[in-house]
């Protein structure tokens, strides 16, 4: 039995914004026709429902309704005293920055001063090649109206000393659709820590889209950190995607932390392309009123001898609903697979809801697999324990939800980006009502 | 509005006033005709005298079933079915009688053995016709007549009535009418709905208020019960305060020419009572290439409907080419219990998509899930289970422990749980873990002097303990032997 499924008013509006915005968006006549199929694609795919089991707990067909217009570029004029306060403290690292503001590059807020040591440079200035990625509905999306994004190649044995930051901001009155794309490919035996950091300016639109796409490529016995912090945005929807393949030996540290986003998406795909690799995800999702966060990750055991660990922790407050999917994949040959996965969430109020559905499918025999999944309000003995020792009750619920989230933040080894993290989640709980 | 529209559309199209043509038959059939149709649909019925709701019932189910399209998301996979080449009504006596064990097979025989059962008992089992010359085997059958009529007495010195759902249709109409579908309604899923339609026969369990039925029952004490076929309906019913503790099915592997089994088993557990319900499933599997084998599909659940009140599954899962079962508990009633306790072994070419929902929706509700996974061969053994707490579910408890064991490195073992909280008051823990079986503890064990496959045996029946123990005392000595048995071959 087919049905012809109508198109909701949004997929339409995407349709037409791709039409009108198509001349204006960046690349060659090439570009444009991976363009117009990848726009294809999505038409016949729609917006991913909730009848699509990876899209179970997140419907976009109901969820996101008004399709903001894609952001020319000509918009938001900021000022670097604008740029530092977005940051707030990562300004304190020092670090080295690549600035996109609503998409699109601004030279004049970058400062690369410290990466010399790499490539790094902006999509739209070499804009020769688009590759679709992945053939789903947003990846989709993402290739039809990518304006912009970082590129960065890490040569082979070279160490990048201070965090790279690689800041999305979005601005203005109205709200826009930013679509970046990031692409990083680490050299064997390379070493970097990557930030990327989505903020909006405070007094802009609070209805922002971005849709991020981040590909990396980590070489053998490579050393990669990387982070994602998306904060700050009202009603802000985010539909981001990672997707990580590892040679061998290598060791990559993954981080995502999500506050104050009304519809998030965050989705990591990881591939293991070599032996002894390890990899470790791990994040913090913060939600509150109608904020809806969704982490949906898969790890793909295809070569034996790799390890992985994820940790997620989430808080919710008011009607807000966490999802966590994850998936681990042991292919038939992966023998000596160690994976271990863990979903725990930490309810602040009666209404929150909280989805889990931690995956494992397993095809080896060799292997040691786990994953566990928790959720509950704040312990209460916990709370007397702290309240008895003379610390207030509020206080003692603050330094409960504290650790709570630090477990995760912890597995961060930079520790001014640590700070960073933690500072972050601190007015995030600060601002929640009593 | 349009959507209300549809769904007005949608149940007029099933509507059971739709049939314009009688049926009338003469023809004194033991086997209906090949297919399913309204005509079946009523020849069942007929056949088995049923009041005239029951055929409305029925009638009702077809339709929706017609409307309805298989489920694919269980990670199974088989060739599509053919629901016009099956049978659906055949008559007991048509079963096909072997003249001697000679004529079984010899894999079955052999299994037998080492489930030390006796003779006469496993001709009773393959189906082989019992002659004269062997008074013995007559006076089994005797004694299992005489066995079934003296618990009968005693049960009913209590109050609890226990028969078959066609004799409770007779006799008691009105428990039947007023439970039957409260549980797994007609177009809950595919394969209800078409047990709905068609089943043949089934249990029917009462317990009265406050009596603890004073034996474990069992289908193997009723006669009837081996000629029940494919769509087999239970349906148990606790009264306040009552207790009882069911048994379905055999350690010993079962003759089955039926490829599709899709039963329907319905628990209610009213105020304080309290559902024990025991499974021990050992159909056909298949030959070694996975072909034949029984398709086993079946919706099972209980519903915790009166407060206090409490289910508890337990199953052991061996046979059948493929499983799709997910025995759940609607935890409704204010401080009710569910539990499911499950071993699910596949080896060969079988596949298991099984697991359980727990449903909290009382306040104070509680489940606990127990599932060891053990896959060998060249089977896939997956775990999927859904643990929701509504939003009224104050102060709703979970724990969950899924264990999967690997053997071969041919094999699968999956997990899928869905953990749904939607009230803070939740407090849900789910924990999985797959392995294989150590090669040190391997060695230590061969290396006192058992085989490898006693050892692996051995290591196994330690894996699954935890469930073992929830099991009926008389069953747990067979079904270890039975664990044993069915990893066979899956070793060396």
């Amino acid at each position: 039995m087919s049905v012809a499924i109508m198109k909701t008013k949004a997929e339409l509006a995407l349709a037409e914004q791709f039409q009108s915005a198509l001349p204006a968006l960046p690349g060659g006549p090439e570009v444009a026709k991976v363009r117009q199929q990848a726009i294809a694609t999505f038409g016949e795919l729609g917006l991913p429902h909730r009848r699509i089991e990876d899209w179970k707990y997140t419907d976009l067909r109901t969820a996101f309704k008004d399709p903001a217009p894609p952001s020319a570029g000509d918009a938001a004029k900021l000022t670097v005293g604008d740029l530092i306060v977005a940051l707030g403290p990562y300004m304190d690292l020092d670090a080295p920055r690549i600035v996109f503001v609503n998409g699109h590059y601004r030279r004049p807020l970058s400062n690369l001063a410290g990466a010399e040591a790499v490539i790094v440079s902006p999509l739209s200035e070499k804009f020769e090649r688009l590759t679709p990625a992945q053939s789903d509905a947003v990846t989709s999306l993402n290739t039809a109206f990518v304006t912009d994004g970082a590129v960065i190649t890490i040569p082979a044995g070279v160490t990048l000393e201070k965090p790279l930051l690689i800041v999305s901001l979005t601005a203005g009155k109205d709200a826009r659709l930013s679509t970046v794309r990031h692409q990083i490919d680490a050299g064997a035996d390379a070493r970097a820590t990557l930030v990327e950091l989505f903020i909006t300016l405070p007094g802009s639109s609070p209805d922002q889209q971005t849709n991020t796409l981040t590909t990396l490529t980590a070489g053998d016995r490579a050393s990669i950190t990387h982070v994602k912090a998306a904060s700050d945005g009202g009603r802000a929807t985010h539909l981001s995607n990672w997707i990580v393949a590892l040679g061998a030996g290598t060791l990559y540290r993954g981080f995502q932390m999500t506050s104050g986003l009304a519809l998030v998406r965050n989705e990591i795909a990881a591939l293991y392309r070599g032996e002894h690799a390890k990899l470790d995800i791990s994040g913090v999702f913060l939600g509150r009123s109608n904020d809806h966060i969704d982490t949906t990750l898969t790890v793909d055991h295809a070569v034996p001898h790799c390890e992985s660990r994820e940790l997620f922790a989430g808080v919710l407050d008011g009607r807000a609903r966490g999802i966590f999917q994850g998936k681990i994949i042991v292919r038939p040959d992966a023998q000596k697979t160690d994976g271990k996965q863990m979903a725990r969430a930490m309810m602040l109020s009666p209404d929150a809801e909280f989805d889990s559905k931690p995956e494992l499918e397993i095809y080896a025999d060799d292997v040691v697999c786990g994953h566990g999944s928790t959720v509950a309000e704040i312990d209460e003995d916990l709370l007397f324990y702290c309240q008895a020792r003379g610390i207030p009750a509020d206080e003692a619920r603050a330094m409960l939800v504290e650790s709570f989230i630090g477990e995760a933040i912890e597995r961060v080894e930079h520790e001014g980006l640590r700070h960073c993290l933690m500072q972050t989640a601190t007015a995030w709980l600060n601002a929640l009502p009593a | 509005m349009a959507a209300v529209q549809d769904t007005i559309d949608q149940v007029k199209k099933v509507d059971v006033d739709q049939y314009k043509y009688g049926f009338e038959t003469d023809i004194e059939a033991d086997r209906a005709p090949k297919g399913l149709s309204e005509d079946i649909v009523r020849f069942i019925s007929e056949k088995k005298g049923e009041p005239a709701w029951m055929l409305a019932w029925r009638l009702d189910s077809y339709q929706r079933w017609k409307v309805m399209t298989e489920p694919t998301w269980a990670k199974v996979d088989y060739p599509r079915i053919d629901f016009q080449d099956l049978y659906y009504y055949s008559a007991p006596r048509s079963k096909k009688v072997l003249d001697s064990l000679d004529e079984v097979d010899p894999e079955i025989l052999k299994t037998y053995e080492k489930l030390g059962i006796p003779l006469t008992e496993q001709k009773i089992l393959a189906g082989v016709k019992l002659t004269g010359a062997k008074p013995v085997a007559v006076d089994a059958i005797f004694d299992s007549v005489s066995v079934a009529t003296t618990f009968k007495k005693e049960l009913a010195k209590a109050g609890v009535i226990f028969c078959s759902i066609s004799e409770a249709l007779r006799e008691h109409p009105e428990l039947v009418r007023k439970y039957l579908g409260s549980v797994v309604p007609q177009s809950d899923n595919f394969y209800a709905a078409l047990n709905s339609a068609v089943f043949s026969d089934g249990s029917f369990v009462y317990i009265p208020p406050g009596v603890r039925c004073p034996m474990e029952l069992s289908t193997q004490f009723r006669m009837n019960d081996k000629e029940t076929g494919q769509f087999e309906r239970t349906l148990i019913i606790a009264d306040k305060g009552s207790y009882v503790s069911y048994l379905e099915g055999c350690t010993a592997p079962m003759r089955d020419e039926n490829q599709l089994h899709a039963a329907v088993v319905e628990l209610i557990a009213l105020d304080d009572a309290e559902i024990k319900y025991s499974t021990v499933q050992n159909w056909y599997p298949g030959d070694k290439n996975g072909k034949g084998g029984v398709y086993n599909f079946v919706t099972k659940r209980g519903d915790c409907r009166g407060v206090n009140s409490k289910i508890s599954w337990t199953q052991v899962e061996t046979g059948s080419a493929i499983t799709w079962k997910y025995p759940s508990c609607i935890l409704r009633g204010d401080n009710s219990r569910g539990e499911f306790y499950s071993i699910a072994i596949s080896n060969g070419r079988q596949q298991v998509d099984s697991g359980t929902k727990m449903i909290h929706l009382g306040k104070n509700t509680s489940s606990r899930i127990i599932s060891k996974g053990i896959a060998a061969g060249h089977s896939q053994n997956t775990y999927r289970g859904l643990v929701s707490a509504h939003r009224k579910a104050t102060n709703a408890r979970n724990f969950t422990n899924c264990d999967s064991l690997l053997i071969g490195d041919k094999c699968g073992a999956h997990t899928v749980p869905y953990i749904e909280a939607k009230t803070s008051t939740a407090h849900f823990e789910h924990e999985a873990t797959t392995s294989k079986i150590s090669e040190d503890t391997l060695f230590y064990c061969m290396q006192r002097g058992l085989t490898q496959e006693e050892a692996v045996a051995l290591v196994v029946n330690g894996f699954v303990r935890d469930v073992l123990q929830h099991l009926p005392m008389e069953f747990m000595a067979e079904t270890q032997k039975l664990i044993g048995i069915s990893l066979e071959g899956s070793v060396g």
